[in-house]
């Protein structure tokens, strides 16, 4: 970091008063958390995408998404909103706070997503083509469009302050919490709900994935659950996952005042673009690593304040590469790092909320989950990878970086309460 | 009252989770808190089911579920029972 760099005003500290998650590892914070924790893929073959190059990937499971949204609107909504809205309601709930009784016109929404429905696009583009018009969903727009999960949040609970949702592919779910973040700070809000969802297994995405060559593949007999292997010497491409996760943020001081206790804090965040290609990130990784210090300069701290790291780890070649020779160029102290991506698969535009979520809960618990998939990081790597078992260590101070496809790098700078 | 088609408790259950203790025969779209939205969706789901269709405005919106039933079962008569 450069001494002579301005600091900027730093805003009132935020507060991270609720946490709701659902992924491939649990339909609830506490499900996820232990799966994570536990280091196995979840990767499995799924029989709806026979056919497909790749036909495996991590999914949200057990669970009857429609029942569990209820009422009469579940029908209008495509599959990331259901993910979003679920982990909405266990995130407010958490927080201790009731939509039936808070002051709606100071709640926030900002629920970001990559994909949105383009698995609904392309189920209605199908019934349009054999069907034709009488076939399609009168709801066929609402079921693809990228706001609907902030929107129907919104509905859902009252919230009738500034909704948006950001995107900016992997890293969307990073933006939403800076950008709710940023609400707070400037009083256009007292309460965000933010974070971020996706949905996107289908044929037609897993078909552009595997096309696109950053897809890991599974040669005969081999177990999906094996190839996410982030930091390892021989991986190979990333693997499909899905799953939403969203928090509450307050300012500190007012979550205080009304009681609620901090799971952690939003101290600090950063983005830039790389401005070079849709998908290579940077081989320098100059820029990548400007968002870092971007968001420990916002946090107010030094490199090596930084305890701990959730590294993007997509288990591609060149991501993880770039990526570890950042975090040893930024970090030479060897703080943890840890890539859930290993155990979830990449939740998309999910994965940048759902990994800031399990960050919050290494501050809060002092475990850091492990690697799934890897032995010793590739020997060219000088990161101190946790493999095997989960690390236990009181973590005062974390950073959780999402670099998108387009080149969107967003890092958060989190805080133990 | 009259039976309801079974289709009609079908859907209202299975797609717009509405509690089957609701589905009267006295029971309309309004009192069922379907809105115009969900009564198109109905009606898309009707016509790609048993391939009669409806009007969802005129139709569905103010008739009790009696009268939907009758409709549907003199549309089935019409077109011939069961596709």
């Amino acid at each position: 970091m450069s001494g002579s760099a301005a600091r900027p005003v730093r805003g009132p500290a935020v507060a991270v008063t609720g946490l709701g998650m659902i992924t491939p590892a649990g339909n609830d914070t506490g499900s996820t958390w232990d799966g994570v924790c536990a280091g196995v893929s979840y990767a499995r073959t799924l029989p709806e995408l026979r056919g497909c190059a790749v036909d495996f990937a991590c999914t949200v499971d057990g669970i009857d998404l429609a029942a569990a949204v209820g009422g009469r609107t579940a029908f209008r909504m495509g599959r990331y909103v259901k993910l979003a809205l679920i982990a909405a309601r266990e995130a407010v709930a958490d927080a201790g706070l009731d939509p039936a009784a808070w002051d709606g016109t100071r709640v926030a929404v900002v629920v970001g997503t990559s994909s949105g429905g383009s698995a609904s696009v392309a189920d209605q583009a199908v019934a349009l083509d054999r069907h034709g018009p009488e076939a399609t969903s009168p709801a066929g727009i609402l079921l693809t469009i990228p706001n609907m999960p902030a929107a129907e949040i919104a509905v859902s609970m009252g919230a009738t302050g500034p909704s948006m949702a950001p995107c900016t592919a992997c890293s969307s779910g990073v933006t939403a919490l800076s950008v709710a973040r940023d609400l707070l700070a400037a009083g256009q809000c007292d309460i965000a709900v933010a974070g971020a969802t996706e949905a996107m297994i289908c044929p037609l995405a897993m078909t552009g994935f595997a096309r696109s060559g950053v897809a890991a593949t599974a040669g005969p007999g081999v177990d999906p659950a094996v190839l996410c292997r982030p930091f390892a010497a021989d991986r190979a491409g990333l693997v499909m996952g899905e799953g939403a996760a969203i928090m509450v943020l307050e300012r500190e001081k007012d979550a205080r005042a009304r009681g609620a206790v901090p799971r952690a804090l939003v101290a600090g965040a950063g983005s830039t673009t790389d401005a070079h290609h849709p998908t290579s990130p940077h081989p320098s990784g100059a820029v990548a690593q400007r968002a870092v210090e971007a968001a420990l300069r916002d946090a107010g701290w030094q490199a090596g304040d930084v305890g701990h790291v959730n590294a993007h780890g997509t288990s591609t070649p060149l991501n993880d590469a770039t990526e570890a020779a950042l975090i040893s160029r930024v970090f030479p102290h060897r703080p943890s790092v840890t890539a859930p991506k290993g155990v979830l698969g990449h939740c998309m535009g999910a994965a940048g909320a759902i990994e800031a979520g399990l960050t919050v809960l290494t501050l809060q618990h002092g475990v850091v989950p492990p690697i799934a998939n890897l032995d010793v990081p590739a020997a060219e790597f000088d990161i101190d990878c946790v493999t095997k078992q989960p690390l236990r260590r009181r973590i005062d101070r974390a950073v959780s970086h999402s670099f998108g496809f387009g080149g969107h790098n967003a890092v958060l700078a989190l805080q133990r309460a | 009252m009259s039976e309801i088609h079974p289709r009609i408790t079908e859907v209202l259950t299975g797609t717009f989770k509405v509690p089957a203790a609701e589905i009267l025969p006295e029971a309309t779209m309004d009192s069922l808190e379907m809105d115009s939205l969900a009564v198109a969706e109905f009606a898309v789901i009707i016509k790609e089911t048993l391939g009669i269709d409806t009007d969802s405005d005129a139709l569905l919106k103010g008739a009790t579920l009696a009268e939907i039933t009758a409709f549907l079962d003199d549309a089935a008569t019409a077109v011939g029972v069961g596709r």
